[in-house]
């Protein structure tokens, strides 16, 4: 299956120039610190040699520090015996105060040399464009990533149960279904209502802080509700309380759809924005967390069509459990068609982001986006190239992502292959 | 038939219902107070009279807003909270009370050190010096044991300092006292034990939500317009965007859908889908920014006014006021369209491609009808259709994507309106953006819903899907 979807996939031109595409994207976004940095990637100082890029992640973590000579340096004036910079010697944040106000890509910079030049200009303060635009590679990568796999994990959760146990395939007791209602409840309960102020006490002081006790509410709440699962299991089983019951999933779970569907995304983003504080995190996790439905319709659908099919059956009939059923061998077989809406839900996810950060809302104005690089363009109209290239980079990265979905929807339909 | 229909609409009780709640639930968590916000006031400093009457028309408009009344149907919470704090018109005390009674597990011993607080405030002389004053007022705000231990031995201080405050002493030690009580009568155990309380009809979000049915939705913090007045200000310039971009697009893109199907394989078929696909992923504020920047006046060619121009005024003829209007809405109409085209007309070839593929067109071709009779009359009309219902799922989007054209260009739209209010933080207009958006989204689902159940006949809604 996986071969032959690769097969398939190959065959059309245009996805491979986009998959190699992405590709390229994601090796600018891992070596971003080497491609653009005011460090030298190497050099030799006073007799020594240092790996400045290298030692900044050490320093960073607060493994080792800094030798005085480097202290509070330009890094572009100290006297090195050798060195060897990275192709773009800036930082996004580093000012070159000899090209301020926005110089053009094409107009004569005062640089000391050729491999200092701003390649795409600079804008009105002095930052150096193309720098800039690779560090906020890693963003964009980094938001769609990160919101799909919140976004692919529930969709598939969701969309797997309501497509393989339907409306009349998860029977229990009546026992065990009250049982887990009271015990969701008062998992709720200890879980968050009484961290409650514990939370917010750690949300304020800063997102770091908040994971280790969101963490441990999670545990608390998963403890209890186990507990009171397998409370309601050993009680079903009695005699008298063991009358069964269907849950109708699908319809439950499709109803969560339509209601996911009709909320709009961007104002909902706008409005949790407008009571919260500006990061990137929450950005990705409000995408993530309404983004779903897409991929839960996909698995849904491919599910329906799976569970009624020879192998799945066979399974049964080999006395498999159900959760074997279910994860060895239904769920393996129905992600292909998830790819696609993963691809196309990337796209959208970054097109979402640099919508925002182009609104100055919800990405903290420090965070140097793509959106937020195109936004400039607005204060300085006459600085064209502040205005074209990270259009360009969301255009390219949009349209490439579109590109590989469109090839994996033409490579998973049967009608198409040759 | 009318089975369905009416199932439909009973379907989207509840989807309203948890958007609302949604909506609800973000609203309550808004930083700052509304009341505040409405009336202006400076909190603190001043007379005690002023105050008292700050405080009074405090109390008032927060009655008046509902905001004394329980939050929902009902509450759910620990028994060491007490669940009539809503009661309690300052929301900074009542979030403190709130939290004192959680920590410490005993709400009748907190309520009485609050008494104490407020007797040991109101016992005190007028003194030149606001210092013993502020230190009791600033009792209100602390809820960390260490920190009240502090400020109380930093008042007991100044009275000692201060000869005048003798009066007040006894009240001193009252409060003392019971903060004492408080201390030693921790009942840690009542945090664990969850209580649920009844409210009934009498609560925040069904005062909220019966005024929003009324059309009553708030008022804004900016200028304390109504916010409706608001809204049905702005809604004009985005219905005639929106619904001029879609009669647009739809113009555009299904005969080109069309050809695009029939001519398969064909170069300038060929040419025009990979125009639409690159126009699909083609950021419209990008478009929008560029246009601007190109064609808008500025450095470069200026075909078209820069959008902080003045819009042009209505008294002025007709054959003056509107060419100019066309002129200043080609942009943000072509900016707003190309996407929506893109994507009908990719609908549009999909849908027309896979019906050329059904065998009746082959009867038909086979009849020896002309390829234009085949096209337009067995295979377009047998198309059309999920096309048109499309209508109701994109106008939804298509609203929601002004709030970017409309800040781009500044059109007064609702996208501009629901931007500054984002920046004023007004929320009253957020929300009811929200909510409105969430309702229209729903009514286009029903109506394309509704729009397919009538004029498909092989779509039966009568029995259950197998």
């Amino acid at each position: 299956m996986k071969i032959d979807l690769i097969k398939q996939f190959r065959k059309n031109n245009l996805a491979v120039y986009a998959a190699r595409f992405i590709l390229v994207m994601i090796i600018v976004a891992t070596l971003a610190d080497l491609l653009a940095n005011e460090k030298p990637i190497i050099c030799s100082y006073k007799g020594k040699i240092y790996y400045p890029v290298f030692h900044a992640y050490l320093v960073d973590v607060g493994l080792s520090r800094w030798q005085n000579d480097f202290q509070n340096k330009e890094w572009s004036s100290l006297h090195y015996d050798w060195t060897l910079f990275p192709p773009i010697p800036y930082l996004p944040q580093n000012i070159d105060k000899n090209n301020m106000h926005s110089v053009s890509p094409f107009a004569i910079q005062q640089v000391p040399s050729k491999h200092w030049k701003h390649w795409m200009g600079t804008d009105e303060l002095g930052h150096d464009l193309l720098s800039a635009m690779i560090h906020g590679t890693r963003i964009a990568l980094l938001v769609g990533l990160v919101s799909m796999s919140i976004a692919g994990f529930i969709g598939i959760v969701l969309g797997s149960a309501a497509g393989y146990f339907g409306d009349e395939h998860l029977k229990i007791t009546w026992t065990e279904l009250l049982f887990n209602i009271f015990f969701l409840f008062l998992a709720f309960f200890y879980g968050f209502g009484i961290r409650s102020y514990i939370l917010k006490d750690a949300i304020s002081i800063s997102v770091l802080n908040f994971f280790p006790s969101l963490l441990l509410s999670l545990l608390i709440f998963l403890a209890v509700f186990y507990t009171g699962n397998r409370l309601g299991k050993l009680a079903g089983t009695l005699p008298i309380l063991n009358k069964k019951v269907y849950i109708p999933i699908d319809i439950i779970i499709c109803r969560l759809i339509e209601i996911m569907n009709s909320i709009p995304v961007l104002f909902l983003i706008i409005s949790i924005i407008s009571i919260a504080k500006p990061s990137l995190l929450l950005v990705m996790a409000i995408i993530g967390l309404t983004g779903w439905t897409g991929i839960a319709r996909f698995i849904r659908a491919e599910l329906l069509k799976i569970r009624s099919l020879e192998f799945i059956e066979a399974a049964y009939a080999l006395g498999f459990s159900e959760r074997r059923t279910l994860f060895r061998h239904a769920i393996p077989n129905a992600i292909a068609p998830v790819l696609i809406a993963i691809a196309f839900g990337i796209a959208g996810s970054i097109l979402l982001e640099s919508t925002l950060s182009f609104l100055g809302i919800g990405v903290p104005p420090e965070t140097l986006t793509w959106g937020s690089l195109l936004s400039e363009a607005r204060q300085s109209p006459s600085a064209w190239w502040m205005a074209v290239f990270p259009g360009m980079a969301i255009f390219l990265t949009v349209t490439v992502y579109n590109l590989a979905g469109e090839g994996l929807s033409d490579a998973l339909d049967p009608r198409l292959r040759k | 038939m009318l089975n369905y229909l009416l199932k439909r609409l009973l379907y989207i009780i509840p989807t309203l219902l948890a958007i609302s709640i949604i909506t609800f639930v973000i609203s309550l968590n808004a930083p700052g107070d509304p009341v505040e916000s409405l009336l202006n006031m400076n909190s603190g400093e001043g007379q005690l009279s002023e105050r008292q009457a700050q405080e009074a028309a405090y109390a008032e408009m927060r009655h008046k807003l509902g905001l004394d009344l329980p939050l929902f149907y009902f509450s759910v919470s620990s028994a060491a909270s007490c669940d009539t704090l809503y009661k309690l018109s300052n929301r900074m005390h009542r979030e403190v009370l709130e939290r004192m009674a959680f920590t410490y597990g005993n709400w009748k011993a907190v309520a009485n050190y609050y008494k104490c607080i407020m007797n040991l405030e109101k016992s005190l002389p007028n003194l030149p010096s606001y210092e013993v004053k502020n230190q009791v007022s600033a009792l209100y705000e602390k809820f960390d044991s260490t920190q009240i231990n502090q400020s109380i031995s930093q008042i007991s201080k100044t009275f000692n300092k201060n000869e005048q405050l003798k009066s007040s002493i006894s009240f001193l030690s009252d409060l003392i006292n019971s903060y004492n009580y408080l201390l030693h009568q921790q009942q840690q155990l009542n945090k664990y034990i969850p209580v649920i309380h009844w409210h009934g009809a009498r609560n925040q979000y069904h005062h909220w939500l019966s005024g929003f049915v009324k059309g009553d939705f708030g008022v804004s913090y900016q200028d304390r317009r109504p916010v409706s007045s608001l809204i049905w200000d702005a809604i004009g310039w985005t219905l005639l965007l929106s619904l001029s971009s879609m009669v647009l697009a739809y113009l555009i893109a299904i005969p080109m859908g069309v050809y695009s199907a029939v001519e398969k394989g064909s170069l300038s078929e060929k040419s025009i889908t990979s125009v639409l696909f690159m126009m699909y992923s083609l950021p419209n504020f990008w478009v929008a920014t560029l246009a601007v920047i190109f064609l808008c006046g500025g450095d470069w060619l200026s075909w078209f006014p820069s959008p902080g121009a003045d819009w042009p005024s209505r008294d002025a003829p007709f054959t003056e006021w509107f060419p100019a209007l066309a002129i200043r809405l080609t942009l943000p109409l072509i900016c707003y369209t190309y996407g929506n085209l893109a994507f009908i007309s990719r609908q549009m070839r999909g849908g027309m491609m896979s019906v050329m593929g059904q065998d009746y067109i082959r009867t038909a071709r086979a009849k020896g009808l002309s390829e234009r009779q085949v096209v337009w009359k067995h295979a377009f009309k047998n198309a059309l259709l999920p096309i048109i219902t499309l209508f109701a799922n994109i106008f939804p989007f298509a609203i929601a994507g002004s709030f970017v054209i409309e800040f781009i260009f500044s059109i007064p739209g609702m996208g501009k309106l629901t931007y500054e209010a984002l920046m004023a933080r007004n929320y009253p207009v957020i929300f009811t953006v929200m909510m409105f958006l969430a309702i229209m989204t729903l009514l286009g689902n029903l109506i394309a819903d509704i729009i397919y159940a009538f004029a498909d006949p092989r779509i039966s809604y009568s029995h259950k899907r197998a």
